[in-house]
């Protein structure tokens, strides 16, 4: 294992840059980590959810008589029973549950309590509502047609966060340019031009979304739910049932995976609504198959893109053109299309740039946060367009990338400059690792085509707000509490560790509090690879103020000035250059508790304020963010076998390169990468949500599949690159989402390399591989 | 017989009885009566393997078992793999090679791990890989699960 | 609804000829699931767990192996008598799903059950199986093609229980492929190819495929088989033959794949197949 060593310039480092073990370990490992479907409260009631069986329907009325008169129920509650206020993080265009009208099939239309969840299951079946079905769009093409039937009447009157360009059915359209992209074109000798299409891909965080909420005699509500924002989970309550936000405490329990799907509400409003109304506490568990079909997807992309380049491999030009399939909700989206158009240019330097896009209502499924973004969905169509570059100029894959990176400050499209790049480094890490350099020194398997491919991709780390609150107690300990949740990627103890090194004091004298709204700082969430620069640097600086308050009152002890002192390893402050003279810091807790009336806190607060645009050297309209946050790169290669019989494509290895800044918990850089890329490796191959006329065809796992541990390699290597950011916690970046930005596109340029052919659309099945591996005669054999 | 089925079990070395309708799952009686909640619901179809226990010796999924159909049957859950606080053997390796991530796939993938090196003391990778092939994880990307069982593995030759 | 849990298969069959929604259960691996998503409710179960006898590979007359209704798919997976042309059932049994289910499943349900993507259909067609079925009239047997008659259809009768499969013996020095096509391992199959093949000197005595996951019931064309019998291994059209199977073909359009891909792989799997059995009839020489 990793013993810390890296080239930084902490000295003596206590915790960073260690694979410690995570603390919440032990209990997953024993089994007592309690997640949200494991709690229970006294005279709790289960809930469940009926769904609508129209993709767009008027709703006409309820007959909810049968439901109420089962034995055990004791609220049937419809749209009618709920407030009318509505929710969302970029465009407030959600109700809490369906009202009106219901406009993709699966949405709750009515939720039912009772003692048990089988008995809440079957009184829900009984409900009777009365629809007149619309004319449903199940389409972009469908919802951007003429005379289109609106899935959003009032688009026009919703309350909007940003600027936004909207009608029709298009919740938002968004234009970023840089340079002179026709110029561009003009001045290139190779012109790649193509249609790239992604499909819609389910979250699958093996704990299925959930939310228990119990009112207390007050008629205040306390609500935990799988999320991955306290913070977003309250403020979607309290918008949708217009309950002022003092009335609701919001904690979490362990989380079961999340990738986006837990970062805005899910049925939070509903429990809250039923805890309301029934003055119990209620529970309630979606199965897999209403996860799947009300919870949200990634969103399918069609993106058509042109990429012009000198003869040399100097990449001179890219258009980017793409729709997004939103769904029925706004949820995320807006932040996806922005967020995906400015990753179109990539990590390079294109002088001349221009994307545009448009993310179209349809009635489906909602689309929102889903690791990467938007970001793997564009670097699919960028990082292929590239490799067909380098294939007809016949230029290595890493070379012509080397070429064109962005270096040192860059800047990233529309004018940020970047304080940390490690970049060309990833791709020189790449490049050298022995194993990719012997990479064709065994044969492939018989019957099997061999290739390798090479994606990369940048990703940012950062938006919105957070915080830390960092206590000093009487006996030298200190709880550390941000708000930021740990949905299972381990940020509870990368924090912890933060604060360790921050303060020199071994690892577990620091707790981390469990995220609640009542106490904890702000903190936006559990999402855009933030929590450990974001956070981690609130830390890092509210844990710097304990230092401060510490010195300034060890110098009273000591009778020295505040700046000749220093912390040292194991808890202590003392006079530089004296080592003799020092204090356990619980002794200088003990005397703030006695003198200064409680402990030593630090708090810091903050957001990444850096414009991602310069409008000196760009034009963006519509665009739903002022600032983004810092880049975190990655450079991957893998080999793929594909067989010649039946088309499947096979993952043999991977290797990634990618600049994490600062890898605070090396081990957990690695399980980052390693889960982003299987997860990645899905989308490419395996998964998509199949949709007929709006209805999921394939809500189970029976029928979407995620990748077995037989389906992927067991080699996976990953290489950690660290070009500190000034602004992280001991120079640290995010690593949640870069592991699989450029997966798509490394397995798609595999598969081109062994098949000669280029597929433009995921997931790249058996069958869309033999077609392209066919000669065209051969197609209509049978 | 309709209304509740009494059934004898043991789980976790500890006798049990407990009455359950026909349709009751084995993963429903641990969870609900029971208390023990290490073993998760994570699609009730018989495919995550969230849920899985052993059975007589054997990993079965708790939610295609029936309670009804377990008379007399020795149940281990999640929650007996470690005695005296000491951690078995596929999790004292799942803790060093830092597999667990999220942990919803923990308990079912302890007790798959255990009985396939039960089954087979010296898998390799590839074997190993087969063994817990019917445990979806959806964090790890699974080198660190099938590293930590070869790791298991080799401890039980030393 | 009851639970029953009987202690002989008389019992059993009455409790089955009582209450046309009961339902056997075997392992559980697919009636839990289809109950769990209210996909079945069945009104009485009737556990098999507890009848003596059902469970268990034998070898009875004629060489002939008597698989058990209640053999857990673990079991025939590993079961090393299934060796030769017989081998083709205990690979299939090995692809089902995974470990942990292949603990629970048993070789009964499953075909009871009659998903044409399961493993089980394809390799009976191809072995020439039989399945032994009880009702209130005693036993009878039916031939494993006959069995297989539509989507989850079968020519049980409602009052009657699979009790047993019997694989007969293959020829001497026969071999076994068993082909799969999955999404990801332990899904069921897009296609599959069940095949067995015996030669001597070079030339084909007998060639056996079927093919499953391509239509109601497991595809097989023996008058074609038959044609190919004499033929030098290296001089075989199996290609052929799979294009013929294809063309006999009825697949659906599903998640898995289009019914296009799937006549379309039928005989490059085909072919593939029977290059690997050749290859293992090379390798044993």
């Amino acid at each position: 294992m990793d013993d810390g060593v890296t080239s930084g310039s902490v000295d003596s480092s206590v915790s960073v840059g260690r694979s410690v073990l995570r603390l919440e370990t032990r209990e997953k490992l024993t089994g007592a980590a309690k997640y949200i479907a494991d709690l229970s409260r006294p005279n709790m009631l289960h809930a469940a959810i009926l769904g609508s069986p129209h993709a767009h329907a008027r709703i006409l009325g309820y007959d909810t008589t049968a439901a109420r008169a089962v034995p055990g129920v004791h609220a049937v509650l419809t749209g009618a029973d709920f407030p009318d206020g509505r929710m969302g993080a970029f465009v407030k265009d959600e109700p809490p549950i369906a009202q009106e009208k219901v406009r993709y099939i699966g949405e709750p239309v009515a939720v039912v309590a009772a003692d048990d969840e089988a008995t809440a299951r079957r009184a829900a079946q009984l409900i009777d509502v009365e629809y007149e079905e619309l004319p449903a769009v199940v389409t972009p093409e469908d919802a951007l047609a003429e005379n289109a039937a609106l899935v959003h009447e009032n688009l026009a009157d919703y309350f909007m966060v940003y600027d936004a360009i909207r009608y029709g059915n298009v919740l938002s359209e968004t234009t970023l340019s840089e340079g002179d992209v026709e110029k561009g074109f003009a001045e290139a000798d190779i012109v790649v031009e193509g249609e790239f299409e992604t499909p819609a891909q389910a979250h699958v965080a093996i704990e299925p979304c959930g939310a228990l909420a119990e009112i207390d005699d007050a008629g205040r509500v306390t609500l935990w739910s799988a999320n991955q924002s306290v913070f977003r989970v309250q403020a979607n309550v309290c918008e949708s049932l217009k309950l002022p936000m003092s009335k609701l405490r919001s904690l979490t329990p362990r989380i079961g995976g999340g990738f986006g799907n837990k970062m805005e509400a899910h049925v939070q409003p509903l429990v809250v609504q039923l805890a309301i109304v029934t003055r119990r506490p209620v529970k309630l568990i979606l199965s897999r198959e209403e996860d799947f079909e009300t919870v949200r997807v990634r969103h399918p992309f069609k993106i058509r893109m042109r990429t012009g380049a000198k003869k040399d491999g100097t990449l001179v030009a890219r258009d980017t053109e793409v729709i997004l399939d939103g769904g029925a909700y706004g949820d995320d989206s807006p932040g996806v299309l922005g967020y995906s158009l400015l990753m179109s240019r990539g990590p390079y330097a294109i002088p001349h740039a221009r994307a545009h896009g448009r993310l179209v209502y349809t009635n489906k499924i909602r689309s929102g946060a889903f690791r990467g973004f938007g970001n793997p969905q564009m670097q699919f169509a960028g990082e292929t367009q590239i490799d067909e570059i380098a294939t007809k100029l016949g230029i290595d894959p890493i070379e012509i990338r080397l070429r064109n990176a962005l270096r040192g400050e860059g800047p990233w499209f529309l004018g940020q400059k970047l304080a940390s790049n490690g970049f060309v480094e990833c791709l020189e890490r790449l490049r050298d690792d022995e194993g990719w350099m012997n990479r064709k020194a065994a044969a492939p398997k018989p019957g099997k085509k061999r290739g390798f491919g090479v994606a990369a991709g940048a990703h940012i780390s950062g938006l919105l707000g957070t915080g830390a609150i960092v206590r000093l107690l009487e006996d030298g300990t200190v709880v550390l509490n941000t708000g930021a949740v740990d949905i299972g990627q381990g940020s509870d103890t990368v924090l912890a560790q933060i604060c360790a090194e921050a303060l020199k004091i071994p690892l577990d004298r620091v707790a981390v509090a469990s995220p609640d709204t009542d106490g904890s700082p702000y903190n936006w969430g559990t999402t855009a690879s933030r929590v450990t620069f974001t956070t981690g640097r609130s830390v890092a600086l509210a844990a710097a103020e304990v230092e401060t308050q510490v010195k300034a009152l060890a110098a009273d002890m000591l009778e020295c000035a505040a700046e000749d002192l220093e912390l040292r390893p194991g808890g202590f402050v003392g006079i530089k250059g004296v080592p003799d003279k020092q204090l356990p810091l619980f002794v200088v807790s003990l005397q703030a508790h006695w003198r200064r009336g409680g402990p030593i806190i630090g708090h810091h607060s903050w957001v990444f304020d850096r414009p991602a645009v310069d409008p000196k050297r760009a034009i963006a309209t519509g665009m739903p963010f002022r600032q983004i946050g810092v880049y975190s790169f990655a450079a991957q290669a893998v080999e793929i076998e594909i067989d010649d019989v039946t088309g499947k494509t096979d993952v043999m290895k991977v290797w990634s390169a990618v600049d994490v800044g600062r890898a605070i918990n090396p081990a957990s850089v690695e399980g980052q990468m390693d889960g982003g890329f299987v997860q990645g490796l899905g989308f490419a191959l395996t998964e998509e949500v199949v949709f007929d006329q709006g209805r999921i065809v394939n809500p189970s796992l029976m029928d979407y599949k995620v990748p077995t541990a037989l389906d992927v390699p067991h080699a996976m290597k990953t290489i950690i690159v660290e070009a500190r950011e000034p602004d992280g916690p001991f120079g640290a970046k995010g690593v949640g989402e870069i592991g699989l930005v450029p997966t798509p596109a490394a397995i798609a340029n595999a598969i081109a390399d062994a098949i000669k052919a280029r597929l433009r659309r995921l997931p790249m099945t058996p069958e869309r591989a033999l077609d392209a591996m066919l000669p065209p005669e051969d197609v209509d054999a049978s | 017989m309709s209304d509740g089925i009494d059934i004898a079990l043991t789980v976790n070395k500890t006798a049990r009885s407990v009455t359950v309708p026909a349709g009751e799952t084995l993963l429903e009686t641990l969870r609900e009566r029971l208390a023990l909640t290490g073993a998760k619901r994570g699609c009730n179809q018989g495919v995550c393997g969230a849920c899985t226990v052993s059975v007589d010796g054997m990993p079965v999924r708790g939610c295609l078992s029936l309670t009804a159909n377990c008379a007399g049957a020795e149940i281990v859950t999640i929650e007996g793999m470690a005695t005296d606080g000491m951690l078995g053997r596929i999790q004292a390796a799942l803790e060093q090679t830092g597999a667990v991530q999220c942990g919803f796939c923990t308990s079912g993938m302890v007790i798959a791990a255990e009985a396939l090196l039960r089954a087979n003391p010296n898998p390799d990778a590839a074997d190993v890989q087969a063994g817990i092939s019917g445990n979806l994880c959806r964090c790890s990307g699974y080198r660190t699960i099938v590293d930590a069982v070869l790791l298991a593995a080799a401890d039980g030759r030393d | 609804m009851e639970f029953h849990r009987p202690t002989d298969m008389g019992e059993a069959l009455r409790l089955l000829a009582a209450d046309p929604e009961a339902r056997p259960l075997a392992g559980g691996a697919s009636l839990v699931a289809m109950m769990n998503a209210r996909l079945v409710e069945p009104t009485t179960l009737i556990s098999l767990a507890g009848i003596d006898g059902l469970s268990g590979i034998t070898e009875i007359d004629g060489g002939v192996l008597r698989i058990g209704a209640m053999t857990r798919h673990r079991e025939t997976a590993s079961d090393m008598r299934l060796s030769g042309g017989r081998s083709v059932l205990r690979r299939a049994a090995g692809r089902i799903a995974n470990p942990v289910v292949r603990n629970m499943g048993t070789i009964g349900g499953s075909i009871a059950l009659a998903d044409p993507a399961a493993d089980y259909p394809a390799a009976l067609v191809c072995l020439d199986a039989e399945i032994v079925v009880a009702g209130k009239a005693g036993e009878r047997r039916i031939a494993a093609r006959d069995f297989f008659t539509g989507w989850y259809e079968t020519a049980l009768e409602p009052s009657e229980m699979v009790v047993a499969v019997l694989v007969p013996k293959t020829s001497a020095g026969s071999v076994g492929v068993y082909r799969k096509l999955t999404r990801v391992a332990g899904d069921f199959a897009i296609v599959s190819i069940a095949l067995r093949l015996t030669a001597e000197n070079g030339h084909c005595t007998e060639l056996q495929i079927a093919v499953g996951g391509s239509g109601p019931a497991p595809l097989r064309l023996p008058q074609f088989e038959e044609k190919l019998i004499g033929r030098p291994l290296d001089d075989l059209d199996a290609a052929a033959l799979g294009r013929a199977l294809a063309w006999i073909s009825d697949p659906v359009d599903d998640v898995r794949a289009s019914a296009d891909y799937r006549r379309r792989v039928i005989p490059r799997m085909v072919e593939d197949a029977y290059c690997r059995a050749v290859a293992r009839l090379e390798a044993r020489s």
